[in-house]
């Protein structure tokens, strides 16, 4: 778009170094030259900000590496799940590297660090199937994409363990360790009844805010609430289920816009009487929103996952209830699972492992004491 | 790229005009009968629409928005895109609430934390637009490229940052800021009011400024416009910075929405801005458009999104809507006849 006779190509003599991985950023143009800035100044800033975040995640893989402990034999478990960066996550690899260390086995954790998809997990699967690991742990992000590449793992004598979300088909994996998120909806709309004083002569009107409703965990969530409602509530309406897409900013104006269009009492036909924020993002938003709307502690809001800052807010009409699922426990157990069953000559019953083991999700409310609350309070370490 | 001067042919008086195609060409008229349409069906639907409450909403919501769409308008109309804004309002939101956050444990008055992070949030855009700006007047690579290398790279960062400040969750804890970014003079918010400002200033450079002329110049005829004596490089990197900032910006204004800087925020939002920039009436291929058909298009835009969410309707239908919305930009477009709205 820009005039060719202005375009100049520079020869890599000073080229701007930092980057990722200690590699150089440079750009290649229509010869395939290698080329660097003229005036690379403005680029430094940026570049070293780079070269920062190159060291940063070195630092951290370094620390990951060094969970390799003298055993008779080494296993090698490759641990895999959805997003690298979701506390959620985080907590659990806080689980399964005590118990990795623990037991004296090696752990390498993978994951796209921000993409929910089948798309972008698959690679990591991939590499790990070439690495040819003892055995894999991991979190499909959608039930049947990822069954090819499971059967490649089991065909090629790897065993495989599901963590949080499963397979559809579960014929061949050894074990799945997971939250019941059905009994977690369920759980939520009896919280949320709980808080909004529910009787069966006021009338309900109730908002969701979900990431996606097709991502498997929110579906079954989201169908456990509204079993429970239409068993026991009948004076909860549901209005609206909104998609945030894991954007917070969009949490909050779907939760303005329920509250204008709801502006009576609480508790009436007109009102906006309570929120289940299904997921953390949500939660966040949904706070944010009653904040600043001064409607915290009016509104009756029940949020999914025990992150600090939510678990924190529980006593300060921030949160009426929160959903706490076991991440940490899930890691754990897991780990604890694969080693147990490569001790035991590969047999699920000699190892006595469970092929689904389902860890209850816990209500916390105000009055939960502070030893529980920090018991279920997701972490890092 | 248009090879013609597009104007001569308009001032042709033998070209055929019709009366009707002209009301159909004015694609601001129509997209303001659309508006006022699809407010009062929301009415319709639920009284509460036309109460203060519900337009501060849409005024709070069309400012997250207003100055990505800005500053695409600039790019756009000088024949580039900005595909990085949605990853430059993650990266200095993170930064930015990291730094206001530092400041508020050392208690410094709540002003001056939003007053310093804003101007933090507003140069870490400018820097990544500067990043944009060298890759494309320097290194050549077309914009689309360039930006989206700073698309993919900036959420990168912005996701290793917030890891490294408070563990990949949402950096900083101020909730001060959200109730402060909800206070109003009738249905302006207090950041609606200051943003509505850059928008009014910028509209002011676009068309009645030689900077304004410049961006027209090169969008319609990069070659004319460097033989007219225009620095075309500088111009372009500059138009490049200031769409960074305004995109830093953004990501204050959504520190203060959430209260604390999340790596999330502006996930899909340079699509958004390009959106409401093309439905607004602005041709892709650069030269044309006016910055009042994009105010109007990020108003379409945000009262269709969140107008859907208020009247119950499933979050699947908001993107089916908006899809037509651009389809119905598009024909328009195809319609006008071949004139430059302006220069």
């Amino acid at each position: 778009m820009f005039d060719k006779a202005t375009e100049k190509v520079y020869f890599s003599d000073n080229v701007v170094s930092g980057g990722m991985n200690g590699s150089s950023p440079r750009f290649m143009n229509k010869g395939n030259q290698m080329i660097s800035l003229k005036n690379p100044k403005g680029a430094m800033r940026v570049a070293g900000t780079m070269a920062l975040a190159g060291v940063l995640s070195a630092t951290s893989l370094v620390a990951l590496g060094a969970q390799t402990a003298g055993a008779s034999k080494t296993y090698t478990i490759a641990f895999n799940v959805g997003v690298t960066s979701d506390p959620f996550f985080l907590t659990m690899r806080a689980g399964a590297t005590a118990e990795a260390k623990k037991l004296g086995v090696n752990l390498e954790w993978q994951g796209n660090v921000n993409y929910y998809s089948p798309a972008t997990q698959l690679p990591f699967l991939q590499s790990a199937l070439a690495s040819k690991p003892d055995a894999l742990i991991f979190a499909p992000t959608d039930t049947k994409a990822l069954e090819p590449i499971t059967n490649q793992f089991v065909a090629a004598g790897v065993p495989v363990f599901n963590v949080d979300s499963g397979n559809a088909n579960q014929k061949n994996i050894v074990s799945w360790i997971t939250g019941n998120n059905v009994q977690g909806g369920q759980a939520a709309a009896d919280a949320l009844a709980k808080a909004m004083n529910y009787s069966a002569s006021g009338t309900y009107n109730v908002v969701i805010g979900v990431s996606s409703v097709t991502t498997s965990t929110d579906a079954a969530r989201l169908a456990g609430f509204k079993a429970e409602i239409k068993a026991k509530y009948p004076k909860i309406a549901l209005k609206n289920v909104f998609a945030t897409n894991s954007v917070s900013a969009t949490a909050i104006s779907d939760i303005n816009q329920a509250l204008s269009a709801n502006p009576g009492a609480t508790g009436t036909a007109s009102g906006l009487s309570g929120i289940f924020a299904i997921d953390g993002t949500d939660a966040a938003g949904a706070v944010a929103a009653l904040t600043a709307k001064g409607k915290l502690g009016k509104v009756a809001l029940v949020g999914y996952d025990a992150y600090a800052t939510s678990v924190s807010q529980l006593g300060k009409g921030g949160f009426s209830a929160l959903i706490a699922q076991q991440p940490y426990l899930e890691g754990q157990l897991a780990v604890k699972a694969a080693v147990s069953y490569l001790k035991n000559g590969k047999s699920a019953s000699a190892a006595g492992i469970m092929h689904l083991n389902t860890l209850a999700n816990k209500v916390l409310t105000a009055t939960t004491s502070a030893s529980v609350l920090k018991k279920y309070t997701y972490r890092t370490k | 790229m248009p090879e013609l001067d597009r104007s001569v042919l308009t001032s042709s008086p033998e070209l055929p005009r019709s009366r009707a195609r002209e009301i159909l060409s004015n694609q601001q008229f129509l997209l303001f009968v659309v508006l006022i349409a699809l407010m009062t069906y929301f009415y319709t639907r639920n009284h509460y629409f036309f109460t203060v409450g519900e337009f501060q909403n849409i005024f709070t919501d069309f400012s997250g928005y207003a100055l990505l769409a800005v500053g695409e308008m600039f790019v756009i109309v000088a024949g580039g895109i900005d595909l990085s804004v949605g990853s430059t309002v993650a990266v200095s939101g993170v930064l930015g609430a990291w730094v206001m956050n530092g400041m508020m444990n050392g208690h410094w008055n709540q002003f001056w934390v939003l007053v310093v992070g804003t101007i933090i949030c507003g140069i870490v855009g400018a820097i990544v637009g500067l990043f944009n700006a060298l890759m494309i007047t320097k290194a050549k690579l077309v914009p689309f490229v360039a930006t989206l290398v700073t698309l993919s790279a900036g959420l990168g960062f912005a996701l290793l940052f917030a890891q490294f400040f408070n563990s990949g969750q949402p950096v900083g804890n101020d909730p001060a800021a959200a109730v402060f970014s909800s206070k109003a003079i009738w249905v302006f918010t207090y950041p609606s009011i200051f943003i509505i400002a850059i928008v009014v200033i910028a509209g002011i450079v676009l068309h009645l400024t030689r900077y304004g002329r410049y961006t027209y110049a090169i969008g319609s005829n990069s070659f004319a416009a460097r033989a007219a004596g225009i620095n075309v490089q500088r111009h372009v990197g500059s138009i490049y910075v200031l769409s960074g900032f305004l995109a830093g910006l953004t990501g204050m204004f959504y520190f203060m929405q959430l209260g604390s800087g999340a790596p999330t925020s502006g996930d899909g939002f340079e699509l958004t801005a390009i959106a409401a920039v093309v439905i607004g009436g602005a041709s892709l291929t650069g030269g044309r458009g006016r910055m009042s058909g994009t105010v109007l298009g990020v108003f379409v835009l945000t009262v269709v999104t969140f107008g859907l969410v208020f009247i119950n309707v499933p979050p699947a239908w908001t993107q089916i809507v908006v899809g037509g919305f651009i389809a119905l930009a598009a024909a328009l477009q195809s319609l006008r006849p071949s004139g430059r709205k302006s220069a």
